[in-house]
This record gives C-alpha cells, sequence and structure tokens, in this order.
C-alpha cells in the first residue's frame, strides 16, 4: 500500500521582540534540515527531520530563499517601524522552532 | 487552529505526493490498496521517473512518499531513490520489508534522509499472515530487525487497523519499540482490495471508539497520513484532521496518472498524466483536483468540529455510499450513521 509518512502541522504569529548587537547586521539563514517555500499567506515551513509543517502568516513581508543551496537567507521585504518589530518577533519565533539560525554579520 | 485555517488556503503546490512507483510486488495483502489498479499502461522509465523528480524540485514539494506495490523490487529504484533526495526533496519508503538486505541498508543510509515505513499488520504471525500471507510475519521481522541492527533513523512500523488486529495494537506499539521504531496506525479504507473484505475487516463502532481513545492517550503514535478522522481531541495537533486531497497532496500512479489522493485512485478522480501535462499545471487547474478543494460536507457543517475535520475522509465515503457529499461514514460523531449506511 503506497500512502507513507505523517506530516504534522502548526501555525505561527508573532510574540516578544528580540534585540541584536549593535553595530552587527542579523541575517536569519534557512538550516540545511529546513525547506521553506513562499505562499499566498506567507512562508510554509517544513522541518525534514520531524516532518513538521509550520504556516507563517508573514504575507509578503518575507521571502524565502531557493529552496535547496548552500546559505539561504530569509529576506525582509518590507520595512518601517512598527512592521519591522512585527516581523522581528515573527523571526525570533522562527529562531527558537529551529526553522532558521541567526548569523551576525559586521 | 491558524494552521488549519491557513492549510484551507489554495497551496502553490502539495505538501507532499504520494507517489506509487511500481504495481510489482511479491506479496498479496489481503486489503492492498494498489492490486485492484487498473494497469494497461506502462510505468515511467527512469529518465520520465527524473522528470518528475525535477518537476516535483521546481514546484518545491516538501516530501515524497514512494509506495507501489513493493518499491524495492523497481530494479531502479535506487537511483531514483538517490536522484529524489539530490534535489532536496525529502523521501519516504513505503515497504514490506521482506526485500531488504544488509547492503540495500547500507545504501539507505548513504542516500539519508529517507524515512522507510515496514508494513505490518498485527503483533503475532497469526494476526499478520492473516492478510499479508504466510511466512510474512517472520520475514518482516527480519527486515526490520536488520534495519534495527543498524540503527536505522526514521524508521516507523505501519500497521493497517482492521477487525483483526485491533487487539492488539499495544502489543504492537512495544513490538515496534523493541526495534527503535515508531508506530503508525493506518485507516483501513475500502479501497482497492481493501472494498472486497471490507465486511470482514472493517472496524465496529465500538473498536472505533476503542481506538480513539487509544489514540487520544498515545499523541506519540503517528497516523497512518495526516488526514486521520478518528482523533480525539487530544490528538488535534497532530494532524490536520482534514482530508488533504488535491490540496496538500495528490497521488502518482507508476504509468503517471495523477489522483487526488492513493485511496481515490477511480476513473471519475482522474485528473490528468504526467506524460501529457506538466504536475504542477494538473495541480493548478484540474477540476478534479478543484473539487476537492472546496468540498465541504454540507450535513457536516453543523458539527462542532466541521472546522477541523470538513467531514472526514472522502475515499471511505465515496466508496461506501457513491457520493463525496456525505459524511465519512466511520465519524464516531454519526456512529449511528454507520449502522444506518453500512
Amino acid at each position: 500500500m503506497g500512502s507513507a509518512g505523517s506530516i504534522e502541522t502548526s501555525g505561527l504569529e508573532p510574540a516578544s521582540p528580540k534585540e541584536s548587537s549593535p553595530g552587527r547586521r542579523v541575517e536569519y539563514v534557512v538550516p540545511e534540515w529546513v525547506r521553506v517555500r513562499q505562499e499566498s499567506f506567507g512562508l510554509l515551513f517544513f522541518d525534514v527531520r520531524t516532518t513538521k509543517l509550520t504556516f507563517v502568516r508573514s504575507g509578503d513581508s518575507l521571502a524565502a530563499p531557493p529552496f535547496v543551496g548552500e546559505r539561504r537567507v530569509l529576506r525582509v521585504t518590507q520595512t518601517g517601524e512598527e512592521k519591522g518589530e512585527v516581523i522581528s518577533r515573527l523571526l525570533d519565533k522562527l529562531v527558537a522552532r529551529g526553522l532558521v539560525v541567526v548569523s551576525e554579520a559586521e | 487552529m491558524l494552521s488549519l485555517r491557513l492549510s484551507s488556503s489554495q497551496l502553490s503546490a502539495p505538501v507532499n505526493v504520494t507517489w506509487e512507483i511500481t504495481r510489482a510486488c511479491n506479496l498479496a495483502c489481503r486489503h492492498c490498496l494498489s492490486a485492484a489498479l487498473p494497469c494497461a499502461e506502462e510505468e515511467l522509465d527512469f529518465d520520465e521517473c527524473c522528470a518528475l523528480v525535477d518537476e516535483l524540485a521546481r514546484m518545491q514539494v516538501f516530501q515524497v512518499n514512494f509506495g507501489g506495490g513493493e518499491p524495492f523490487l523497481r530494479e531502479d529504484f535506487l537511483d531514483i531513490l538517490r536522484y529524489t533526495c539530490s534535489r532536496g526533496l525529502t523521501a519516504c519508503v513505503s515497504t514490506n520489508g521482506t526485500v531488504l538486505t544488509e547492503e540495500l541498508v547500507r545504501e539507505l543510509l548513504r542516500i539519508r534522509p529517507v524515512y522507510l515505513q515496514v508494513s505490518l499488520d498485527g503483533a503475532c504471525p497469526e494476526t499478520n499472515d492473516a492478510i499479508r500471507g504466510r511466512g510474512t510475519f517472520r520475514r518482516i521481522l527480519r527486515g526490520v530487525e536488520l534495519l534495527a541492527a543498524y540503527n536505522y533513523p526514521g524508521l516507523s512500523l505501519n500497521l493497517v487497523v482492521t477487525r483483526l488486529n485491533v487487539g492488539e495494537i499495544g502489543h504492537f506499539d512495544r513490538l515496534a519499540r523493541r526495534y527503535g521504531a515508531k508506530t503508525r496506525l493506518s485507516r483501513f479504507r475500502p479501497a482497492g482490495k481493501g472494498a472486497e473484505v471490507w465486511e470482514e475487516l472493517r472496524l465496529t463502532p465500538a473498536q472505533l471508539r476503542e481506538l480513539s481513545s487509544f489514540l487520544g492517550a498515545h499523541p506519540e503514535i503517528l497516523t497512518g497520513d495526516s488526514f486521520f478522522a478518528l482523533t480525539p481531541a487530544g490528538r488535534r495537533n497532530l494532524g490536520l484532521n482534514m482530508c488533504g486531497a488535491g490540496k496538500m497532496t495528490c497521488a502518482v500512479t507508476p504509468s503517471g496518472d495523477v489522483y487526488p489522493c492513493a485511496f481515490l485512485c477511480a476513473p471519475s478522480f482522474w485528473a490528468g498524466n504526467i506524460r501529457s501535462e506538466p504536475l504542477s499545471s494538473i495541480f493548478r487547474s484540474s477540476p478534479v483536483l478543484e473539487r476537492f478543494r472546496r468540498l465541504e460536507v454540507e450535513s457536516c457543517q453543523s458539527c462542532d468540529r466541521f472546522s477541523l475535520c470538513h467531514g472526514g475522509c472522502p475515499a471511505v465515503a465515496y466508496f461506501l455510499t457513491d457520493s463525496l457529499d456525505f459524511p465519512d461514514p466511520e465519524c464516531l460523531r454519526s456512529a449511528a450513521s454507520v449502522e444506518e449506511v453500512l
């Protein structure tokens, strides 16, 4: 019989913000065990280790990097103080779930 | 449930695709989903398989669930698997476990990540062999022991829950743990050859309640698909509880036909063939798949769990009632209707 593999799901909405180190540029890198793609509501993450899906309602504020590749960085496409804070919280949640990792650059 | 609301929206591509890679099989299980499929067309050749993998990668499908038949009986299957993983797709293989060898296991470990789901339909030879054939319990366990000897990561043992084995799922779970495997329980559906033995093997309403209760008490146990309609409240976060056919998933047969899911490979649900149209185009514009995206069982809409299940598994409803617009006949909330329908 053919059907194989369960996929779990969960959703994500903004939480508390995180401060980045002053003078350093923070990048949010998608680790090798995660796939992410753009959807109409925002981003859809897939954790290869757990086969868990995470739906992120980010609209068009975050752009998914290529599906596979060496260094895949999430791109923030919309800024502005209020929106930036919301996105910052969202990214922190993604970090907490291991779906992106923080990388600091000069 | 944010994830449920969002998963109800039209996705750009399936999350996973079930790919019945071959019809060849060395067993003759009584409830086999695929054995009753028509097999007039030739199976996709290696180049066509690679082209489909390329298309799946372009679509950014996350996971490919290979099934059959017995996938490892296809001579070029390891090459297809290797190519699938090289394109960044996650592979899961449903196997009967009887053809596993040390060499094969070592190769699978090199290809990683390949999730393996070994089908076993009972916790003892008597139960399993009554469904999968005489002597298969020991042959399957030999394969499982081999995987356990290599500490194979991502291993699960899958049991299709029937009247014969529902009483031993606790024992089955302990057996799986002994081999470092997860337990996965799948619904028995009246599709394929399953239709012929439905009356004999289907769960009684009391057994359905027993199973539901067991699943509620064991949230760590996987269900055979994401759309298990029998889940109690405690398992809501473990699966979609909603049919993903045409929305989150679709199925491709050995000859490239596309259907909403592996349980709905009937002529009236044919959505296209990848030999004549790219899968992305079929997924985007097939009227059959669109029909499933809009499917909401009207008579269920007053139920407080409607937003979670939208009426359950349409395959079960269809094969028992000839209608998609009918509540899942095995829904515990309409247990009375089970007796009426069956």
